[in-house]
Order: C-alpha cells, then structure tokens, then sequence
C-alpha cells in the first residue's frame, strides 16, 4: 500500500530539504542536550567534572551522587507528598469536571445562561495573588496541605473540555435508557463515563503532569517544610541553595560529599535526574492525549 | 385535547424542574469550590482601597478606608519606571521569540515528510515542557556559572567567562531563551494540527501550477494559520502584562532586579514575603485593569483587520 503523505511538497530544492532536515535535527538535539548533559555529568566521576571537558559521554561511571541524594530522607518526604497529591488531585478533578460538564449538558437546565455566567468569569478575572492568599489564611488552611488540594480540585478549562466530548454522545442513547427507566445519575454512570474515556485520559495526563511539576501554590501556603512538595524540596536546593546545595539536606550529607570529592554541580545533576526521570520515560507514550487535548482545547468556543 | 396538550407540557415541565434540581445538586459542591476559591477573592480587592492588616475584617467598624491612596503610591513609586519597563520587554522579547518559534517551527515540521524522522523531532521537542520550571531554572543557574555549559559555549563565541546569574544584563536574554526553550515544541503541537487540517487540494492545484515550496508557504499554508494565529496573539497580548512571573521568580536574584523585576514577582515579594498585603493588591489590581485593556484592544484590532476575534 503506498503512503498518501497528502501535504508534502514533491518538487522541493533538494539543497534545501537537507539544510530543513538538518535544522530539524539540530533543533531536536538542542532541546535533548541539556538534560543529556545533565546526566552524564551526575554518573562521571567528579574529577573530570571539575576539569569541565565532558561533553559527549560519561567517563569513569560512578553512583556516589545517587547514593548521596537518595539517602536523603527529605527527598522521600517531597516526592511522597507529591505523588498523594498527583493522586488525590487528579482524582478530585476528574471528578468536578465530570458533574459540571454534565451539568452543563443537559439541554433544559433552569438558569444555564446565568450557569454559564458564572463559569466563564473566573476564567477572566480573578482577585489575584493577595487576595487569594488571604482567604486562605483566614480560612485556617495556611500551612496546611488542604490549601493546595482544594485549590487545585477543580479547573473550569477541563470541565468545558470534557462538556465539550459529552457533547459528541447521541442525544439518542440518554433517550433509549430514559425509556427503560434510568435516572439521570445512572445515565451519566453507565453511558456518558464509559464512553468518554479518552477525555477522561487526556485531563489525567494534563492533571498529572501540572501537579508533578506546580511549586508556586506550595511557595505561597505551605511554609514549613513537611507537606511541601518535590519542586519545593528541589527549589531550595536547586535555585535558593544554589551555591551551597547541602543546606538544605541533612547534616551528613556535607561530611558525605566531602568525602568522595562530589562537586556541588554533580549533586544538583543527580538530584534532577532522580526526580525529573520518571516524567520524562513516561511523556512520550502519553503524547496522543496531549495532543488530542490540544486540538479540543482550541475548539472550545 | 387541548386538556391532554395542557397536562402532557405540565409534566414535561415538572421534569425539567426535578431534573434540572438534580443536576445542580450534582454539580453543588463543585459550584461552591469555585464561590470560595475564585469569586470570595474576588472581593478580597476592597482591601486595595483600605489600609488593611492581617485580623482586620473586609467591612465594618475596624476599616481604614484610603480610597486611590496606595494607587498613587505604586504609580509614583521609584519602581514603577522600572516595572513597567520590564514587564514590557521581557513580554516584548517574549511576543517576538516566543510568539513565533512554535509557528515557524510547525512550519519547518511541515517540510518534513519522512515520518520517522518528524516523530522524533516532535517528541524531542517537548521534552523542555515536561520538565519543571524549577528544575529548568536549576540547570540555567547551573550552566550559568563562571564554569557552566552555556558560559563555555558563550565564550566560544566572544562574551567573557563571568558569573552570568548576577548578571543584569543578561537576563532578559537568558530568561527569553529559556521561556521559548521550555515551550516553543508543546505550543506548536495546535499550529501543527491545523497546518494537517489544511486541504491538500490546495497544494496539489499550487504545485500544478508551478509554485515553488515557499510560494506553497505563504499562499496557503499561512493563511490556513491566519485565524489560530490572531487568537492566540490577542490571548498572548492579553497576559503580557503577567510576564510569566513563575519563572522569573526562579530565575532572578538581587543582582539582577534591575532587568528582572517584573509587577508578578513585586506583587510577591512585597506581598507575600513582605506583608505589604493593601498596596501589593491595589498594583496587581491596576496591573489586572491594564492588562484587560489590552486584550479588548487587540481584540478590536483583529476583529477589524481580520475579521476573527475572542468574542
């Protein structure tokens, strides 16, 4: 079967498609490079760090960072609060989404043009960062995990999204199951989930990955340290700390590094590798949802 | 029958209420998260217009109200030359590189046709948005050093071996390199899906034709893009002013405030940090208001240049 590529140009300048390739190419590499750099620098042995010539490949492999920053205890404390709220909040996303788009679905709701009202204008205009902040703390949730989690329950941009698969479900399937007698809820159950599935991904992998990677709402509720997330844990190391990464890790971690002769860049580098790897396995398997996110997001209106 | 019409739309009727009254218990608790989370705060920007302390009510006997008083003081503050200035160029730096490195480069991935080869490249070329703002700006700061990455490389080209984390001038520069490094591959997936929405009738006439691969371009490929484009440039003007202030945070330094500071990252550090909660409200407000006008101009202009607009 011969490929239809429909768009392609068949009589481009020879010279030029290579020069395109090639810019394609580099480009790529560009984007992969630093994080490649980042990972030999972590597994070299420091010595050849410190004379800065490593560029292409790691030399002398060793672990010593890796051991260095796994045993710290912190690291576990961040990355566990993480994933809870990687979990807790994608699932209460999920979950808001769902009944507001069907909320929002039903064709003769009272009071949907004041609904939707009330939808679209937080999307504009917010009481900003000062005033957020206070409500929480007169709320009683400063400093507590909660701040994050209720913050983060709902998203008005996902809830329109999924409305706007619900869509796509016949009217016809809602009717045939009114006719043997569903209630409303038993409709959503056992017709509208099922069948929205791939929405229901492609909010998931957009909730997890902002999740993963938020630090800003943690930097303005959570102060101490216990409930603070990875990115916390990995901005105070990382850019508060920069010169002097041990600071914010255990005592014996100075003594440790000392030691095996470990520079400060080596330890940064492995600390980014331990906790940004798993994200970056896993993207390119879930690249359809992304993308099928994307294009739905623009059809919005 | 004119009874039996009458009764049949009563409990039609009927339905639609007691539907209707189930939907919205459906949807209650999500209703009230966005009341408290969203409108509550909104009335939270009274405070720009009182003298307000922490434990000090929003109303009632306790308030100090100082009408335009702290509006005045952010307009003639010593900062808010400074703000201002670069609030708008590093949006400016932001509009003209990040704007389109993911609309030229969805083009260049349209010249690509051998599908493997453009697989790996998209793929390659999201990496950077996955990859937390935080650690992103771990590495810049890395790489940075006197003995960095990008100061090595820098210097093979001529700029002088220092510490460019500390260095103001560098900063819009760095900071824009890194947005559009960190996003140019994800934005340009939607320009990427309505360039293969494209009629390849178009292409086939334009090639018979005659047209060569850059007449095919900006004949018909471009204006494909012409109503994605306009949207997302009104929606980007809009937020100008918001200067993505997440990265900046983590970016800049004392050293570099001159260059860097920007109303997000004032908004923070003289709020949040510095308790400053009236005055940084009424400037994040003013900043708010400004911002508005700029999306409902550009909007005009669009809708008038192009026919094509948000609303």
């Amino acid at each position: 079967m011969k490929k239809k590529h429909s768009n392609k140009i068949k009589n481009g300048n020879t010279t030029v498609t290579v020069i395109l390739y090639v810019l394609a190419g580099l480009i790529a590499l560009i984007t992969v490079y630093p994080m490649y750099y980042v990972v030999i620098q972590s597994i070299s042995d420091s010595k050849y760090t410190l004379a800065g010539n490593l560029y292409f490949y790691p030399k002398e492999i060793t672990f010593h960072a890796y051991k260095l920053v796994m045993g710290d205890s912190g690291l576990w404390r961040a990355y566990g609060n993480t994933i809870l709220y990687v979990i807790i909040i994608t699932l209460l996303t999920l979950l808001t989404s769902i009944c507001l788009a069907y909320g929002l679905c039903y064709k003769n709701l009272i009071g949907k043009k004041y609904l939707t009202m009330y939808l679209l204008i937080p999307m504009y205009f917010s009481g900003g960062l000062i005033p957020g902040f206070l409500l929480i703390l007169n709320l009683g949730l400063y400093d507590s995990p909660w701040a994050i989690i209720l913050t983060s329950s709902f998203s008005i941009w996902y809830s329109i999204l999924v409305r706007s698969y619900f869509r796509t479900i016949p009217d016809s399937l809602a009717e045939a199951a009114k006719m043997d007698g569903a209630g409303l809820i038993q409709i959503l159950t056992k017709i509208y989930i099922p069948m929205c599935k791939p929405i229901f991904a492609v909010v998931a992998v957009y909730a997890i990955i902002g999740v993963w990677n938020s630090w800003f709402s943690a930097s303005v509720y959570l102060p101490s340290k216990d409930w603070q997330p990875l990115q916390m844990y990995l901005r105070r190391i990382l850019v508060e700390n920069e010169a002097k990464p041990t600071v914010g890790m255990s005592i014996d971690a100075a003594k440790e590094m000392a030691m095996k002769a470990l520079t400060y860049a080596q330890l940064k580098y492995s600390m980014i590798v331990v906790t940004t790897l798993p994200v970056l396995v896993v993207y390119p398997f879930f690249q359809k949802y992304f993308v099928k996110g994307m294009v739905l997001g623009s059809l919005k209106d | 029958m004119k009874h039996n019409h009458e009764q049949k739309r009563f409990k039609y009727k009927k339905t639609v209420v007691k539907e209707s009254v189930q939907m919205y218990a459906l949807m209650l608790p999500t209703l009230l998260l966005i009341f408290i989370f969203c409108y509550v705060p909104m009335y939270g920007i009274i405070i720009s217009f009182q003298d307000y302390l922490p434990g000090r009510s929003f109303f009632g006997d306790d308030v100090v109200w100082v009408g335009l008083e702290w509006f005045e003081k952010f307009i003639s503050g010593k900062y808010f030359a400074r703000l201002m200035r670069n609030t708008l160029v590093l949006s400016g730096l932001n509009l003209i590189f990040g704007f389109t490195a993911p609309i030229l480069f969805a083009l260049l991935l349209d010249q690509i046709t051998h599908t493997r080869f453009k697989k790996v490249v998209q793929t390659a070329s999201y990496m950077p948005y996955f990859i937390s703002a935080v650690v992103v700006a771990g590495m810049v700061i890395s790489f940075v050093d006197p003995d960095g990455l990008i100061t090595k490389v820098l210097s093979l080209v001529g700029f002088e071996e220092q510490d460019y984390y500390l260095n103001a001038d560098a900063f819009p520069w760095i900071y824009t390199f890194t947005n559009v490094w960190k996003t140019f591959g994800f934005n340009s997936i939607l320009y990427c899906s309505v360039i293969s929405s494209i009629d390849p009738g178009l292409y086939e006439a334009a090639r018979m034709d005659g047209a060569n691969r850059w007449q095919q371009v900006w004949n018909i490929t471009l204006p494909g893009l012409k109503s994605i484009i306009a949207i997302q440039l009104i929606m980007t003007i809009g937020g100008m002013l918001n200067a993505n202030s997440e990265l900046i945070l983590l970016m800049y330094n004392s050293a570099t405030y001159e260059t860097a500071d920007v109303i997000g990252t004032y908004v923070y550090r003289l709020g949040i940090e510095g308790g400053q909660y009236s005055y940084t409200t009424a400037a994040g407000l003013f900043m708010s208001a400004i911002g508005f006008a700029l999306t409902y101009i550009a909007n005009k202009v669009s809708n008038k240049l192009t026919g094509w607009g948000l609303w």
